[in-house]
């Protein structure tokens, strides 16, 4: 009788188990830490395809570090203001507006998207750019998509400096509209590009990419 | 169905789940929790700087120059900022004093920063206080103190520096009587007062070792804690150059009663208790005059026929090395200092190896004033009491004596870094800043003026003594504008570089931490010999027993007992952590009874102790010697350092301190903080107490009837004399060992081949390197009851060696860590491949793999391996402010080592791929080559023929430690060579 309930119990518990398994892994078994394909929802909906795809900005404008440090960073509130201190929304809601202003004979509106609302709320500013009363400047926290676990040292500057494409890790993200995670980032990933570029070079230069342990592991 | 077969017991009610199944299904759970949940990414957050610092790269690190302020000798430093936090301090290499050495304590300070129990706010009467209200309050009773017509008196350590010495003159300006008086506990005074009586100012000599080619040194611990001895160290070490062209060593003899770092170096060391030195001294100045042919300036005692010997022969070496010789004395005792001065004078040594017209400004205090204000402070007169960086409540003598006083002070204004024994009595409480948290200045010796400037906003709501004494004189001016303006009056016109405007001047101050301009003119009057009157036939003489205080090399003074690393740093010597205690010699112990960790009574006029034994050989029958700096108020915090389980023990008990306070217990004798005096009565009180120690073993030599023979001596510390080692370059050489290998032929590095050389000659066992390891490689603080265990996690440690009998006890110290053996042994019984090496030599610790079976500590003979029992706190989670982001931090149940600082390596590899260029010679430093004052670790690349560390390993001292395991390794030790002067003359 006992044992029964729990044959059940746990049968029950297989089936649910191997039901949510099979349904998120169907084509795509991984192991724990694998989070290839990972693609949050950023707290603002800035596009890479938009900026770097269709605009050509350089990944080096906006990710200035990624050549003389261990990590890329984000770009600072600072550095999206450069920009758009002057473009407060996309072009065509823009001239929209300007042909229904000229309709209407009347002075076109500013407009600010609703995107670019949250950046200038960040930096303590209304739409009009102006300082808003009370307002405190609080950087916007991005939710980060490529992490590496603590024991493996990643320096971005010297995959730059090498002559890494920045593509070569992160896939084609200048046709990405929300940034996803597109390679496993797993120790046999980095070690094959390492052998690989030890043999061939890259972009025609001979390199030393480390294959040893305490290349990564410190 | 209930019944269980295998127990016969009854399984438990029916519906019911037993034990087994509830595993069964929780295992179960778990499983499929597990796997389901594989895809769940841990959100983490990337914060982006709103509008970045210019100076900023994230990730990188930027260093500024600045001075360290963990002691008065003001040694110049880098600090390693990172993401807008220190995280490491090092040595500044073109700093003319310290040249790149930082002892044990100012590698520690980075974690005192992050010290959550320093104050954080002012106190007025025991109650939180915003300063306005304080600055009322203090104006209030400053105005009210003039009316009264009584005295204002500040009373700080030397630490001042020359800013805030012009506001505390000013300020005083502003009060009829009013007086600086300057207290340092490990006090110098002796030494200054004697020159004021010589040369009519009152002052301290700037001592050169480096000149020095013979140092008698009485007492005077000067590679370990007297006046700024990583300078010492550095300066010691450069007149020892055994592998230059002319091999040539300073002859060092100490004379002195406790094992101290500096006799466990010296060439020759005379044991005498601190009340037959002066006796010594006395004799040594007769014969040196008479040498000279002159009539003994001072009385003459006679031979004391255990020393006369050494004393003839010293007093004929230092007539020979005139001008080229230095006598110091440790003493705190007028006449010994009188005779030191009156010595180094007659042997022409003033103007060459000892300094008057750059004089030392590291310990400027006087004893005798310090006596002068608790009188003054007794009979009411005074109406203000400011104490800034001192702590007369802790250390002076008399229990409880400075805080009586100090309560007849109209008002007592004290600024602490942490609540203390002295701010528990006070009206009001300032918190004090760290030195890495204001701007500052320092000038230790005169003419060597350094900036101290800030790393990190401070945490706490701080003033400095300057902004302080300003603002309660009605000035508001920044300490920045105030340092310019002080140095744009004092310095700038004395420079002696070519800047031409004082931007320029300062600029390059901040930029190098420190400027030089040409020493304040100091007019000293000629020798005066009468002054040596006070120079009687007999000295003072203790009892049967004396009691001798020194301060050890991690906690000085008691400054630094908030800090954990320096507790569980080892004493150089003894090797004991977390503890103060009463060292007796040998026979000493054994005349009553004593036995290590049994706690005796030390009866003292008007005090006492009871401390736990140490048997120390090598020290002078007929004395106990106590660490001062133990026993400080707030220390209790430590009863939650290290691991908790049912087994451990607390480092201290709740309420308990760490080890026993002696300053109390010490004598104020004849205008002076007598180092040493009488013990009344000394006895086992029966109950013992264990010591927790990072070494037990102590000889060179296997336990008799062990050792095959001729093999009783272990090949671990190769040494010789100086006399052999010019006659022979191999002298001391063991025999090469026939190596018998199975392993393949030799590994040809493609790259590099790092390696390091380590010169036991150089090595004085100050120990800087072991803290400079602990910050760089996060290396937990592990706890008393760990470390008994034989658990402690230090990467490097100094192993120290006795030989010889104890009468001419020699000492040897080896810093022992990962050899990264080509053979390695760990490496071959690893079972998951967690331990392997690399192309580069290095013998790699992979974490990540570590399953923690221990197999490779066990078959390493060098013993360096640590393991992970606990997840080791930090105990104060702010100080994992102080984690060096390069570094993992390491879990419970994994191995770890040395690494060779491959953080740096990897980082200056980075560098150089970055510029297309090669890696020079030097670039990569590990921490604790980087850390060394006496510059004795070498690292490098095998593969360039013409680096340092190539010569170095193809010199004729090097050797391997236990070579004949066949392992290999890496490192390279080089013979200690000692220069014993058994030619009757000093080589230099």
């Amino acid at each position: 009788m006992n044992n029964r309930v729990l044959g059940i119990f746990l049968g029950a518990g297989l089936l649910l188990c191997l039901t949510i398994f099979l349904t998120s892994y169907a084509n795509n078994v991984r192991l724990p830490g694998n989070n290839e394909g990972y693609e949050p929802v950023q707290p603002i909906a800035y596009s890479h395809r938009l900026h770097a795809g269709e605009l050509q900005l350089a990944c080096l404008h906006c990710h200035s570090d990624a050549g003389r440090s261990r990590n890329a960073g984000i770009p600072t509130m600072q550095t999206c203001m450069d920009c758009h201190k002057f473009v407060t929304a996309p072009i065509l809601d823009i001239r929209a507006e300007d042909r229904r202003a000229a309709e209407a004979k009347e002075k076109p509106k500013r407009i600010v998207s609703a995107e670019l609302h949250k950046l200038y709320a960040a930096m303590g500013l209304d739409d009009q750019l102006r300082p808003e009363p009370g307002a405190v400047p609080r950087a916007v926290g991005w939710i980060r998509v490529h992490e590496l676990p603590d024991f493996v040292y990643f320096n971005h500057g010297a995959h730059v400096s090498a002559g890494a494409e920045c593509q070569t890790c992160h896939g084609a993200i200048e046709t990405m509209e929300r940034v996803r995670q597109v390679s496993d980032l797993s120790m046999g990933w980095c070690v094959n590009c390492h052998r690989g570029s030890n043999a061939t070079g890259v972009q025609g230069r001979a390199v030393a990419a480390p294959t040893d342990c305490s290349g990564c592991h410190f | 169905m209930n019944h269980d077969h295998h127990t016969g017991r009854d399984s438990g009610p029916a519906m019911g789940f037993n034990r087994r199944s509830f595993l069964k299904a929780a295992g179960f759970t778990l499983a499929g929790v597990m796997v389901a949940g594989c895809e769940r990414q841990k959100v983490d957050k990337a914060i982006p700087f709103l509008v970045k610092p210019e100076e900023v790269i994230p990730g990188t690190s930027t260093w500024y120059a600045s001075t360290c302020g963990g002691c008065t000798a003001g040694c110049g430093i880098l600090i390693k900022n990172r993401d807008g936090r220190p995280i490491k301090i090092e040595g500044n290499p073109e700093h003319p004093l310290s040249g790149g050495g930082l002892c044990a304590t100012g590698q520690a300070m980075v974690l005192s920063l992050y010290d959550s129990h320093r104050l954080q706010k002012p106190a007025l009467r025991g109650k939180p206080a915003l300063w306005d209200e304080i600055d009322r309050a203090v104006t209030g009773q400053l105005e009210k103190t003039r009316r009264e017509g009584k005295t204002v008196r500040i009373l700080t350590s030397s630490a001042p520096g020359p800013t805030a010495l012009a506001a505390v003159a000013k300020f005083l300006t502003a009060f009829p009587g009013a007086k600086h008086i300057r207290y340092d506990p490990l006090s110098a005074s002796a030494i200054a007062d004697a020159h004021q009586q010589c040369y009519g100012r009152r002052f301290i000599p700037h001592y050169r070792f480096d000149r020095s080619g013979v140092i008698a040194s009485f007492d005077a611990d000067f590679l370990g804690t007297w006046l700024s001895p990583v300078e010492f160290t550095r300066a010691y070490r450069s007149g020892r150059p055994i592998d230059g062209m002319t091999p040539s060593m300073s002859h060092h003899v100490q004379i002195e009663s406790r094992m101290s770092l500096s006799g466990s170096n010296a060439d020759r060391r005379l044991v005498a208790r601190p009340d037959e030195q002066y006796r010594l001294l006395l004799r040594l100045t007769a014969l040196v005059d008479r040498e000279a042919g002159r009539t003994p300036a001072v009385p003459d005692p006679g031979p004391d026929p255990r020393h006369e010997d050494e004393m003839r022969r010293l007093a004929a070496l230092l007539n020979t090395a005139r001008g080229n010789s230095l006598v110091v004395c440790g003493a705190n005792h007028l006449p010994s200092q009188l005779l030191t001065a009156y010595l180094n004078h007659t042997l022409q040594n003033t103007g060459a190896t000892v300094d008057l017209d750059a004089p030392s400004y590291c310990r400027t205090g006087s004893d005798a004033a310090v006596a002068e204000l608790m009188a003054e402070l007794d009979s009411g007169g005074v109406g203000m009491l400011i104490v800034w960086d001192a702590n007369p409540a802790y250390d002076w003598p008399g229990d409880g004596a400075f805080a009586g006083s100090m309560k007849k002070a109209g008002m007592s204004v004290i600024c602490a870094s942490h609540e203390d024994e002295t701010s528990h009595e006070a009206t009001v409480v300032l918190p004090k800043a760290h030195p890495m948290e204001e701007w500052d200045d320092a000038e230790p010796v005169s003419g060597i003026v350094s900036v101290r400037q800030p790393a990190i906003t401070p945490f706490g709501d701080t003033r400095s003594l300057t902004d302080c004494l300003h603002r309660w004189t009605g000035d508001t001016i920044s300490d920045l504008e105030a340092i310019k303006n002080w140095w744009r009056a004092a310095f700038f016109p004395r420079r002696n570089t070519a800047a031409d405007s004082f931007d320029t001047f300062w600029n390059d101050a901040v930029y190098r931490g420190f400027v030089r301009v040409n020493p304040a003119p100091a007019p000293l009057k000629p020798f005066n010999t009468s002054s040596l009157g006070p120079c009687g036939e007999s000295g003072p003489r203790g009892g049967e027993l004396v009691l001798e205080f020194y301060p050890t090399v991690a906690l000085l003074d008691g400054r630094h007992a908030h800090n954990p690393w320096l507790q569980e740093l080892p004493d150089p010597v003894t090797k004991i952590v977390w503890d103060n205690y009463a060292s007796v010699s040998p026979a000493t112990a054994a005349g009553n009874g004593l036995h290590r960790g049994d706690i005796v009574h030390v009866g003292l006029d008007g005090a006492s102790l009871e401390l736990p034994v140490v048997i120390q050989r090598g020290q002078a029958d007929g004395t106990v010697a106590v660490a001062l700096g133990y026993g400080k108020m707030g220390t209790d915090r430590f009863s939650s350092v290290g691991p908790e389980w049912f087994e451990g023990v607390r480092t201290v008990e709740p309420g308990e301190l760490v080890g026993k306070n002696a300053g109390p217990a010490r004598e104020f004798r004849d205008g002076y903080l007598a180092n040493w005096r009488t013990v009344r009565e000394f006895r086992g009180t029966g109950s013992a107490r264990r010591l927790a120690a990072t070494q037990e073993y102590d000889s060179l030599r296997m336990p008799a009837g062990l050792a095959p023979p001729d093999e009783e001596r272990r090949p671990i510390i190769q040494e010789t004399t100086l006399s052999a080692y010019l006659a022979s370059r191999s002298a001391g050489s063991f025999p090469k060992p026939e190596i018998h290998t199975i392993w393949p032929d030799e590994y040809r590095f493609p790259h590099h081949r790092w390696a390091m050389a380590i010169d036991l000659s150089a090595c004085t066992g100050c120990s800087a390197c072991v803290v400079g390891c602990q910050a760089e490689n996060n290396i937990p603080v592990v706890g008393k009851d760990e470390v008994y265990r034989n658990r402690e996690m230090a990467w490097l440690r100094i192993d120290r060696y006795y030989s010889g009998e104890d009468g001419d006890l020699s000492v040897a110290y080896q810093p022992m860590l990962c050899q990264h053996c080509e053979h390695a042994p760990c490496e071959t019984v690893c079972p998951v491949l967690a331990t392997v090496h690399s192309d580069e030599g290095l013998n790699q610790q992979v974490y990540n793999r570590c399953v923690g079976t221990r197999y490779c500590s066990n078959n390493c003979p060098y013993k360096i391996r640590r393991f992970n029992w606990f997840d080791y706190s930090h105990g104060d989670d702010m100080q994992r402010l102080v984690l060096n982001p390069d570094v993992v931090v390491r879990e419970r149940g994994i191995m770890e080592k040395c690494s060779f600082c491959v953080q740096r390596i990897q980082e200056v590899k980075i560098r150089a791929k970055e510029g297309r260029r090669p890696i020079s010679d030097g670039e990569v430093k590990t921490a604790c080559e980087q850390s060394c004052p006496a510059q004795a670790i070498v690292f490098g690349d095998l593969r360039d023929p013409e680096s340092r560390i190539s010569k170095m390993q193809s010199g004729p001292r090097m050797y391997r430690v236990l070579e004949e395991t066949g392992t290999a390794p890496s490192i390279a030790y080089m013979t200690l060579v000692r220069n014993r002067g058994e030619e009757g003359g000093a080589d230099a």
